[in-house]
Formats: structure tokens, sequence, C-alpha cells
């Protein structure tokens, strides 16, 4: 449990955090009085079944979202007092998210995809944007595709692109949510490899969310959770 | 460097977005469009029809003073609406007031009209025109100056002469060579005249269909009652415009009650005319803008849609670091570039309307209208498009990605 604590502060810190929202009148307590830390260079594994709320505690990682209860801290800073600007920028350059559904923009081709990310940057870029998504989409073998449209490639690309663009800008942090839930047993992999590649060759921490224990286990460190509280073991 | 590179995304996203929508793109635009295009049209009209009477009353040159019967132009209630001879109230005028008005020692010239709309025959064709009945100097205070013969002269003013002077339309319809209308007879109300002049092509309707007569050989048959609707007169300075005007009213108060009558200078008359036709123009133009208003509501609703057609596309892009303030752009700026399209085809379409007019009608668009056309379809795209893209911008990320 004491790899990757090579820093002594968490870039991620959940004190108590708890997200309850209203399905109709219904209240939903997804999340409840979860604490974690995440560090740099670590991969995590979020493993819960469905409507556990796993995909809603990496929204709080991932500051889409805001605990209704308790706090979050970004580097020791606490993210509940911070302004929307304020939480997008940090979105933006520490916290890069793959999804399921790859959730690329259609009507843009792969290298816009990739590129969007960049287009929200309030300060002055330290690279050439272009040349950034070029390297990125050759890496991941899908640049002759550059001036494709998402629905045009298949889905195993579609995810690489989705890769890319969470990278393009450098984060501390990857979140995947059950990102190889859409694709098959071959491409699945794949996308994993490229995943704990990120993570061994740039020290990026990999938290992934998903219901499949063989693909948690993938992962250095486990994380299990069960009706909204982290469990001491997957059920 | 940044900056512009947000404004090019903004650019780029908005015309990928209409890209994918042609055809929606193409009609929302489109309630823009007709709504500018009446609004600049309804502007270069008005300029037009300003322009027109500006030439006409060029046409009569400068330092005159009109005097009408009744109320005529300036602040008496109802007398614009008077404008226009046999129309007006009042009295009509008559030699004693010519003579009278003669002693203005600043009023070079006084030019007493008698005018009348009749058949008048020649060349073997009939022409419904006008006689216009005056003296020697109308000729001189209107620039009439004769393509072929001569104007007539005091003498045949006293003389009673059976002269005519013609216009250039009317000499044209009755000889086809307007020149050659020199020494033929004409025939008015059963009294022949003899054709001494032509005078050249005004533009003004009523001059150029006038047959111009010596206003004493009208006295009997074509004016019994030896009055005139209007006297015109020519004073020898603009400095002495107000003294002349001052003294002819003085004059005429002695004959007449004060509203039987008024003396006007014809720039007065200008303004009168420009501020009633700017009051109607600015109704038009109120009608007018409804349609915009009604172009501004399409272009809110289809934002409102496109809104919640691209919520997952909202979503991901507040993931990736996009603030409220870029969501709120994004879409405020896809509005007002559809408006500002429909704003530019509004107006190129008005200009080739504008355009092809131009040839009959001195129709123009002017600077107030192209800016007009641009600031209200950016005003009318803001207007409607902050609701939609408020909305946009308010969604919560989370709630927006997990939109299916």
């Amino acid at each position: 449990m004491a790899q990757g604590k090579k820093t002594n502060q968490p870039i991620i810190k959940l004190e108590n955090a708890s997200k309850t929202y209203y399905l109709g009148d219904e209240k939903v307590k997804a999340v409840q009085d979860v604490s974690l830390e995440i560090y740099k260079k670590e991969y995590i594994s979020i493993l819960g079944a469905s409507g556990s709320g796993k995909s809603t505690l990496m929204y709080l990682i991932g500051l889409l979202d805001t605990p209704t209860n308790g706090q979050i801290f970004l580097n020791n800073k606490n993210i509940s007092k911070l302004t929307d600007q304020q939480l997008s920028e940090l979105r933006n350059e520490y916290i890069g998210f793959v999804f399921q559904s790859f959730n690329l923009i259609n009507k843009f081709t792969v290298l816009e995809n990739v590129l969007l990310p960049t287009q929200y940057r309030k300060t002055q870029l330290k690279f050439n944007p272009q040349k950034q998504a070029e390297t990125l989409l050759k890496k991941f073998g899908i640049y002759d595709r550059k001036d494709f449209f998402p629905n045009k490639i298949s889905g195993g690309q579609q995810q690489r692109v989705a890769i890319a663009r969470a990278i393009i800008m450098n984060p501390k942090i990857i979140l995947a949510d059950e990102p190889t839930g859409n694709l098959d047993s071959k491409t699945g992999p794949e996308i994993l490899t490229i995943l704990e590649n990120l993570h061994k060759s740039f020290d990026t921490t990999i938290v992934m969310v998903t219901h499949e224990a063989n693909i948690a286990n993938r992962a250095k460190k486990h994380i299990y959770i069960k009706d909204g509280r982290l469990a001491k073991k997957y059920l | 460097m940044k900056a512009k590179n947000s404004f090019h995304h903004l650019l780029t996203t908005s015309l990928a977005n209409f890209k994918r929508n042609k055809a929606r793109t193409i009609l929302t635009s489109l309630g823009i469009m007709i709504g500018v295009l009446s609004v600049v049209l309804l502007i270069a009209l008005g300029v037009g029809l300003k322009n027109y009477l500006k030439e006409q009353f060029e046409s009569l040159g400068s330092n005159l003073i009109i005097i009408f019967p009744g109320g005529g132009f300036g602040d008496n209630e109802g007398g614009a609406s008077s404008f226009g001879p046999g129309m007006m109230g009042g009295t009509d005028f008559d030699e004693k007031d010519v003579r009278n008005l003669q002693k203005i020692p600043e009023a070079d010239y006084v030019v007493p009209i008698f005018f009348k709309s009749l058949t008048i025959g020649g060349g073997g064709e009939k022409f419904t025109g006008y006689v216009e009945a005056s003296n020697e100097d109308v000729f001189k205070i209107m620039n009439l100056t004769p393509i072929a013969g001569r104007v007539f002269t005091k003498s045949d003013v006293q003389r009673k002469t059976k002269n005519a002077v013609l216009g250039y339309v009317i000499a044209e319809n009755l000889f086809t060579e307007p020149a050659k209308a020199v020494g033929k007879t004409i025939k008015i109300s059963n009294q022949r005249f003899k054709v001494i002049g032509v005078i050249e092509k005004k533009g003004d309707r009523e001059l150029d269909n006038s047959a111009i007569l010596p206003y004493k050989s009208t006295f009997g048959n074509l004016n019994p009652n030896k009055t005139f609707f209007t006297i015109y007169l020519g004073v020898n300075s603009e400095k002495n415009i107000e003294t002349v005007k001052q003294k002819a009213e003085k004059i005429l108060l002695k004959r007449y009650e004060e509203d039987e009558f008024s003396v006007t200078e014809q720039a007065e008359i200008l303004s009168t005319v420009n501020q009633i036709f700017n009051i109607v123009n600015s109704i038009l133009i109120a009608i007018g803008s409804i349609s915009l208003i009604v172009g501004g509501i399409g272009i809110m609703n289809i934002m409102y849609a496109t809104v919640t057609e691209r919520t997952k596309e909202i979503g991901i892009r507040r993931a990736i670091g996009a603030t409220q303030k870029d969501i709120l752009n994004q879409f405020l700026s896809e509005a007002v570039i559809l408006s500002v399209f429909g704003g530019l085809l509004g107006l190129v379409l008005a200009s080739l309307i504008v355009l092809a007019i131009r040839t009959v009608f001195p129709a123009a668009i002017n600077l107030l209208a192209v800016v007009l056309a641009f600031g209200v379809s950016t005003i009318i795209g803001v207007f409607f498009g902050v609701f939609p893209a408020r909305r946009a911008a308010k969604l919560t990320p989370i709630e927006a990605i997990r939109f299916q």
C-alpha cells in the first residue's frame, strides 16, 4: 500500500465526502462518508457493482461534482471554496477523463477532438498543440485517421483518441470510467495496456472505475465501493 | 495569441454546427433576413423620397418665399395636410395682392401662379396637362430656360397675348419633337394659343406637363375669378428673407384674416415635408421591425433546441476544462453569427433591390442602414441568444455528461 507515496502530499484527498441527489422524489445517497487519498504515480482501481456509486465517486475525484457533505482537497487546497471557473481550470490542468462511451464530439475530426482541451487553457501553452496532438496520434497508431470523424472509426480507435485528448494537457491524473466497457475482448486489453504504459513512462496517476474484478486486478491499489461506501472487500 | 485561438475555436465550432444543420441554419437566418430586408428597404425608400423632394425644391431656386392660401405649412395645425392646389382652404389671391407685394423693395420678383388641370390639344393630339398662368418672372424664379423659341415677356402679359410656353413633356406629347412645337398652335378650352417657346426638361411632373401662359391672357374663360392659388416672392438676398416674410404678412393681413393665408420660405416647406416623411417612415420601420423580433424569437427557439440537443457535448467540454463563460460564449456567438448572417443576407438582397429600382427612383442605402442592419442583427442575436446560452452554461457538468 505504501507504493507511490514518494511525495508526502496527496494530489487529491477526500475527507468524509458524501453526495446525495434526488431522482424525482427519491433521495439517492450515491456516495457516503468516503475518505481516500490519491498520490502521484498511483494506479488505482475503483471496483463496484452497477449502481454502487463508483461513477459518482469518480466524478467527485475529477472535480466534476462537488460533495454534499465533507471536503475534497486538491494539492491540499479545499476545492469547496473555489468558483466554477477555478474548478474548470483545475480540471483542464490536472485531470484527464476517459469514458466508457468515449465521449468524442462527432462533428469534430479526430485531430480537433484531441486539440479541444487546449482551447480551454487560460494561460499560454508550453507546447505547440498541433504538434503535440499529432505526436500522440502517431504514438497510438491512429495518425492516419486524424481527419476522420469519430463515427467513421472503430471503438478501439475512438478510445485511443479519447486517451490522446485526456493526456494532451499532461494531466496529473487520468480518470477512466469503464474504459473497456464498450470494447471487445481484443481491443479492451489494448486500451488498458496504453493506459498502463502512460502510467509507467510518465508517472501519470491512473484511477480506473470498473465492475470487472479481473480488470481491477491489474491496478496496484484497489478501492471497493458498495452502496456508496468504501468496503473492505469487493463482494 | 490565446484570445485569437479561442475566437477561432468559437468560429470553427459554430461553422461546424451550421454545416451539420444547413437547412435549419438557413431557415433560422431567414427570419432575420426578412426583418433586415424590410427595415433597410424602408430606410432606402425613405431616403429616396427625401432626395426626390429635395431635387424638386432645389429646381425652384433659392431665396424663395411662397404664399399659400389657408394655414399652409408651419406651426398651424392641420396646415400641412392641406397642401396641394385646389385642396387648400383659406382665400385666393388677386392682382391687388400682387401689386401690394410688389411694393416690398427687397422682393425682386413677385410671381402669381394660377394653376389648372385640363386637356390641351395640338398637333392633332390631346394631352391632359396643366395650365400655369403667371407673369414673366416665373421663368427667372424657377430657373426655366427655353430649349427652343423664347419665354414670354412683360409686354406679353400686359397685352394679353395668346402666347404659350410649353413644358418639355407636353411639347413632346403633342408635337413629338419638342423643339418643333415653336410656332404651332395649341388649343386650351376652345382658345387658341401660339407656342412661342419650349423649356428644358425639369424633372418636375407638373412643370413638364404645363402650358405656361401670361396670366392676364387667362382672365375670362380660364380664370374667370381672376385669382391666384399661390404667389412666389423672389428675395434679393438670403439675409432679407425674414424681413420680406414679415412685410408680406403685414400687407396681406390688411385684407385677410391670419388663418386665410400663410407665408412660408422654401426651406421651411422642405423641412416640414421631411418631418412628415420622417414620421411616416419611422412608423413603417417600426412595423418592419416586428419581423426582426419574430426572427429573433426564431433564433431563440432554435438555440434552446440546440442546447438540449448538445447537452452531452456541453458536459464533455465542461469535463475537459470549459468554464461556464466558455459555454456561454459558445452559444452566444452561434446565435450572433446566425443573426448577423441573416442580417448580411438581408442587406445584400436590399442592395440588389435598391440597385434595381434606382433607375426610376432615387432610393439609396446609406451608412445608417448598413450600421443598423449589422447593429440590430447583432443586438437581436445577443438578446435572443443570451437566454439559451445561459441555460447551457448553467447546466451542471455532471448532469450534462450523463445526459443521453
